[in-house]
């Protein structure tokens, strides 16, 4: 089965240049939590999601910690996340973006979900110019119906 | 992707059939199937009806809350074709209701206004349309406004893909559709009569009224302009004539339903093959709203069924 007949054709997107909370605001009325981040011709440049941006709202030391307890005041948090809001979405975005075309097996993509631990994957034209997306719960309901490996 | 439909206004069409309907009584509704939940909205039907066409296209417009995810779902199942592209806001989508009641054979219609749109949603609909317009050969403008949308915006939309050199067509009515009507960068325009016989601050009555609006559309610099004309007929007008399409047999009126969007969508699916064929696209629209006429709801048709309808109508010369 190929990507093409798996993906959801939508094409939500965030400005490189549009802020945090664009992001935010968009992600909350659309129920997602993550947006491919695309340029001037709609290509995808990278992907920002929730985790990103409470990443960048976390003192850098925060990664060696293994329990936020250590953490001295969440107000830190809080802080960095209002000093962030107004920041291009491209500060805090994954990029280079991981990405599939339509004629890529949907078991590539399934590879990529696992390998780098994504939740979703826009899928792009030749030209890198957004199509849809592709998510881990479509990919769980194709594999029930037995059609991950078939032609 | 060959056509951009804009729906600002999308709806969540709502149909209950429910029985000896009466108010201020409690009725129930006998089997889950008799209610029914459809994507709706002027745009997005016209991409439903491209979809059974073959053609792909992309929905773009407002929505909002736990109604506007139901209508993007819906339009999701409804076909493969179709990529959805919608900028949301807080407010909820509109419901169309609809209580069909079989045995008094009457419709009670509740619809809404929509939901408030944000002047920032507004910012993020225009720059993402701008950059669609590019993916795309026609755009389809067509449908309500709702709340918090200036009244430049539908002149906006259409002068945008006018400068891109697109076809640009649009069904609406309203102080927004007149603005844009007067930009004049139509390339098909047609007002939606349903609800008001009033076009450009003049009521239409006899057929004279309704030839001159359209000769007024023109003259504005929209190259063709198509008004209903009592149920069986359609008055088209370009800058070389104005001829009167009418069919040969009766339609019911309960059959109307739809059959504006399908000649919307007839006439998209012409002009992509012949950009400059505005008479003969107005004929395939005319074949695709009787077509559509044939069904009661709205029904999906082939191409083959439009072309197997192109003689059931006259085409006479006015003007």
């Amino acid at each position: 089965m190929k990507v093409k007949d798996a993906m959801i054709n939508d094409v939500s997107a965030i400005f490189e240049d549009e802020s945090v909370e664009d992001f935010v605001v968009a992600c909350l009325r659309k129920m997602r939590t993550g947006l491919p981040v695309v340029d001037e011709k709609y290509r995808v440049i990278g992907f920002i999601s929730e985790s990103d941006v409470i990443k960048s709202s976390l003192p850098s030391y925060f990664s060696l910690l293994r329990s936020a307890s250590f953490i001295p005041d969440t107000h830190q948090f809080m802080s960095k996340l209002k000093e962030i809001r107004n920041d291009p979405a491209s500060e805090h975005m994954f990029s280079p973006a991981i990405t599939v075309k339509p004629e890529d097996t949907t078991l590539h993509a399934a590879d990529l979900l696992i390998k780098k631990g994504l939740k979703t994957i826009p899928v792009v034209d030749d030209e890198s110019r957004l199509l849809g997306y592709i998510n881990r719960l479509y990919l769980i309901k194709v594999g029930l119906e037995g059609k991950i490996n078939s032609e | 992707m060959q056509v951009l439909t804009v729906t600002l206004n999308p709806a969540l069409d709502r149909e209950l059939i429910v029985d000896d309907f009466k108010i201020n009584e409690m009725r129930r509704i006998r089997n889950q199937k008799y209610s029914k939940m459809e994507p709706g909205g002027k745009g997005i039907n016209v991409s439903l009806i491209l979809s059974g066409l073959g053609i792909p296209s992309i929905a773009m417009g407002f929505l909002g809350g736990f109604i506007g995810a139901v209508v993007e779902r819906r339009l999701r199942e409804a076909s493969d074709i179709i990529t959805s592209h919608f900028c949301y806001v807080d407010e909820e989508t509109r419901e169309n209701i609809a209580i069909i009641d079989q045995v008094n054979d009457t419709i009670t219609e509740i619809n809404s206004s929509g939901p408030l749109i944000d002047e920032r949603t507004l910012n993020m609909l225009k720059r993402r349309y701008e950059i669609t317009l590019n993916r795309v050969k026609s755009v389809v403008i067509s449908g309500s406004v709702p709340p918090g949308v200036p009244e430049d915006y539908y002149a906006m939309l259409a002068t945008k893909a006018k400068e891109a050199g697109k076809t640009v067509i649009g069904e609406s009515i309203g102080k927004h559709f007149e603005v844009a009507l007067k930009a004049g960068h139509y390339t098909v325009a047609k007002p939606d009569l349903r609800s008001s016989k009033e076009l450009l601050g003049k009521k239409l009555k006899e057929l004279d009224d309704y030839v001159e609006a359209a000769q007024e559309i023109v003259k504005y610099g929209n190259k063709m302009a198509i008004i209903s004309y009592e149920i069986e007929g359609d008055i088209v007008a370009t800058q070389e004539g104005v001829w009167l399409m009418k069919t040969k047999a009766r339609i019911e009126q309960s059959h109307l339903f739809g059959t504006g969007d399908s000649f919307v969508a007839g006439i998209t699916y012409s002009l992509i093959e012949n950009k400059k064929e505005l008479l003969e696209a107005a004929k395939i629209g005319m074949a695709a709203a009787v077509t559509e006429s044939r069904f009661i709801g709205k029904e999906f048709f082939t191409v083959e069924d439009i072309h197997s309808n192109m003689n059931t109508f006259e085409v006479k010369r006015l003007r």
